[in-house]
């Protein structure tokens, strides 16, 4: 879709095309569950299907955030990185003051101060969001490294741990954690106008800047709340897995970005939502799981991961050019 | 944005420079393969301590970017270029780096490995741990533990890394030896925490029977540990490294054991048999660090801050 087709006036399509990708993408889901029940006993229990949706809530976390970004047709490749250094520097904060409040607000708020700082390379110094978070990326990790120098921290207090490992009702906290945000997100970006314009902003920018939106602001917004993001999903990490240490973020970026374009979200702004993220990242941690439960052989793991990734998008692809053809 | 790169290039000599110049003696290049891994931390301080031990320094060259080939490769130029009396080296691929190596020789610095053996090239001597060996012996302590029976999950590093393969055919050999520990599924999860944790949740779905769990590093290991917590099961979980935070948890009883390859004394190793070269006393080909598997028997003598370790003497190197 060029981005001449996608503005304003054709926000009702826009969202009716949401609506059949969304569906398209849960069918997807319904087809994996339905084939791994039949090859794999364990699949179908409520046990593997609550310890899936854990492992996707860290994903969603990451993901979320980034989904805001690439809406407005930029991207942001520091997610990893950010993710490393908030939870190190949480961490630390934890470990010296015994205080899980403090340590969760200094994370997400590290989080955060990184997004302004691409924000501001993005609409100050006007440098491409490709480039401009490439570049963040490696200075995030530099600090984390030096922050760090090859040490882990580990060992927190229980109540802390309990926002990734707790449960309530007999499920896990992450998942209602989860819920909570693909709520709330899903009404900041369908019904207020700060998402309304994110859209309009990815859609077409000029428009956007002519009919009077604060096309800069919004930006820098974007990418703080995706640091921000980063910064939560750097607790769930610590939480969960009790331990920090400088390299936790370098392979998080790719799949998160991954989720959020199986999710149905186009790298070139304008379309897409937060449920589509959601189940993009569900998507790929079935995936695992599938390949985990079946014991499929780490030669073959790569490989299957990226053939159905492919698959997943050009489905999406052919579905998209016939609703627009059709209407 | 001044400030900025300010703070870049201030972070980049601060990763290169960790040795400061103490004494008058040898000056000895040591290459390592990244700032992250609390492993290579050790070993610096280990090729530190041997360095003090024998009135020696030692400059620290660390690609920024975690194992890096054009980084170290061009890092090797810059040391040519610095002329220390020798290099002790551990390549961050064990092919890529081969041309490293020979331009070194090529601009007479005596080169000794460390570590990683590299592919080719000519150098002096080797001191490093044996990946195998240590796959072999973590795997049958594991075993033992077992009963010499029951059930076990392997979690593979990352797939074509020599260390990864030598410790999961040490794994399989073991395995052969005992006949009635059955091996459940052997599944990647990329020397990664995360990852580990999250293999290892989806693999308690479908076995409801784990005895023993063999990760192939300490960082999967622990992960490994919370999966089993959050699950509230019990098996027996070894790794290798032998790291601060694994022996932590032996002395807790929540891990069984850990293979060391010592990073310390491979530091230590590694500069006194350069300095041994140097000095022109006898070297041996090759010099491997003996693996220790640290349980709830020997966590004792693993407890001491690196810091406080020593290096042993400079006549013992040979015979060790």
């Amino acid at each position: 879709m060029s981005q001449a087709e996608a503005t304003v006036p054709r926000r009702s399509l826009a969202l009716s095309n949401d609506v059949l990708s969304v569906f398209y993408r849960l069918l997807a889901v319904g087809i994996i569950c339905v084939v791994l029940s039949f090859i794999s006993d364990a699949f179908l229990t409520t046990n593997n299907l609550l310890n899936v949706l854990r492992q996707a809530s860290l994903v969603f976390f990451m993901a979320s955030g980034l989904t805001l970004v690439i809406l407005t047709g930029k991207i942001d490749l520091s997610i990893g990185a950010t993710v490393g250094l908030s939870a190190c520097v949480a961490a630390t904060v934890i470990k010296a003051t015994d205080s899980a409040m403090l340590g969760a607000l200094v994370g997400i708020g590290v989080g955060a101060i990184v997004g302004l700082g691409n924000g501001l390379l993005v609409t100050k110094l006007r440098i491409p969001s490709f480039i401009a978070t490439y570049g963040m990326l490696w200075v995030v990790h530099g600090i984390t490294y030096y922050y760090m120098s090859g040490q882990s921290v580990y060992g927190f207090p229980a109540e802390f741990r309990a926002i990734g490992s707790g449960y309530f009702l007999g499920i896990p906290i992450p998942i209602y954690l989860m819920i909570l945000f693909l709520l709330a997100g899903n009404f900041f970006t369908k019904r207020t106008t700060y998402g309304q314009q994110i859209y309009a902003i990815g859609a077409n920018t000029v428009a956007a800047r002519l009919s009077g939106i604060p096309v800069n602001s919004r930006l820098n917004l974007v990418f703080i709340l995706s640091g921000a993001m980063a910064g939560l999903a750097s607790l769930i990490y610590l939480a969960r897995l009790n331990s920090a240490e400088g390299d936790i973020g370098e392979t998080l970026t790719l799949p998160t970005i991954a989720a959020v374009v199986i999710g149905g979200t186009s790298l070139f702004g304008g379309v897409g939502s937060l449920f589509g993220t959601f189940i993009g990242g569900l998507i790929l941690t079935l995936i695992l799981n599938g390949m985990n439960l079946l014991g499929v052989s780490a030669n073959w793991q790569p490989l299957i991961t990226g053939l159905i990734v492919l698959l997943a998008v050009w489905l999406d692809m052919k579905t998209r050019s016939k609703t627009d053809a059709s209407s | 944005m001044k400030k900025l790169f300010l703070l870049m290039s201030t972070l980049c000599v601060a990763g290169l420079a960790h040795g400061p110049a103490l004494a008058d003696g040898e000056t000895i290049a040591v290459f390592t393969k990244n700032q992250t891994n609390p492993f290579f931390e050790t070993v610096r301080v280990g090729a530190a301590a041997g360095a003090k031990s024998v009135n020696a320094k030692v400059i620290q060259y660390i690609p920024i970017k975690p194992d890096s080939i054009p980084e170290q490769m061009s890092q090797v130029e810059d040391a040519i270029v610095r002329k220390p009396d020798a290099i002790l080296f551990t390549p961050v691929d064990y092919k890529a780096l081969v041309p490293g190596i020979n331009k070194m020789t090529a601009a007479k610095i005596p080169v000794i490995g460390m570590t990683d053996r590299p592919a080719g090239g000519d150098i002096i001597s080797f001191v490093g741990v044996d990946d195998y060996r240590l796959g072999l012996e973590t795997s049958q302590n594991l075993f033992k533990a077992m009963g010499g029976k029951g059930n076990v999950i392997a979690l593979e590093g990352v797939k074509g890394t020599l260390t990864s393969t030598d410790r999961m055919r040490g794994f399989t050999d073991a395995l052969k030896q005992f006949p009635d520990v059955k091996l459940l599924a052997s599944q990647p999860a990329n020397y990664q925490r995360l990852q580990a944790l999250q293999v290892m949740e989806n693999l308690m779905q479908t076995h409801p029977q784990i005895a023993g769990v063999f990760a192939a590093n300490d960082a999967m290991a622990t992960g490994v540990v919370e999966a089993l917590a959050g699950a509230n099961r019990k098996a027996l979980v070894v790794g290798i490294n032998g790291s601060k935070e694994a022996v932590d948890l032996i002395k807790e009883g929540k891990m069984h054991a850990s293979g060391s390859s010592d990073p310390f004394m491979q530091g230590c190793l590694g500069v006194l048999v350069t300095v041994r070269a140097l000095r022109k006393m006898p070297v041996p080909k090759e010099l491997m660090v003996t693996p220790v598997i640290i349980d709830s028997t020997n966590w004792r003598d693993h407890d001491i801050p690196v810091e406080k370790r020593s290096c042993p003497k400079l006549d013992e190197v040979a015979a060790k």
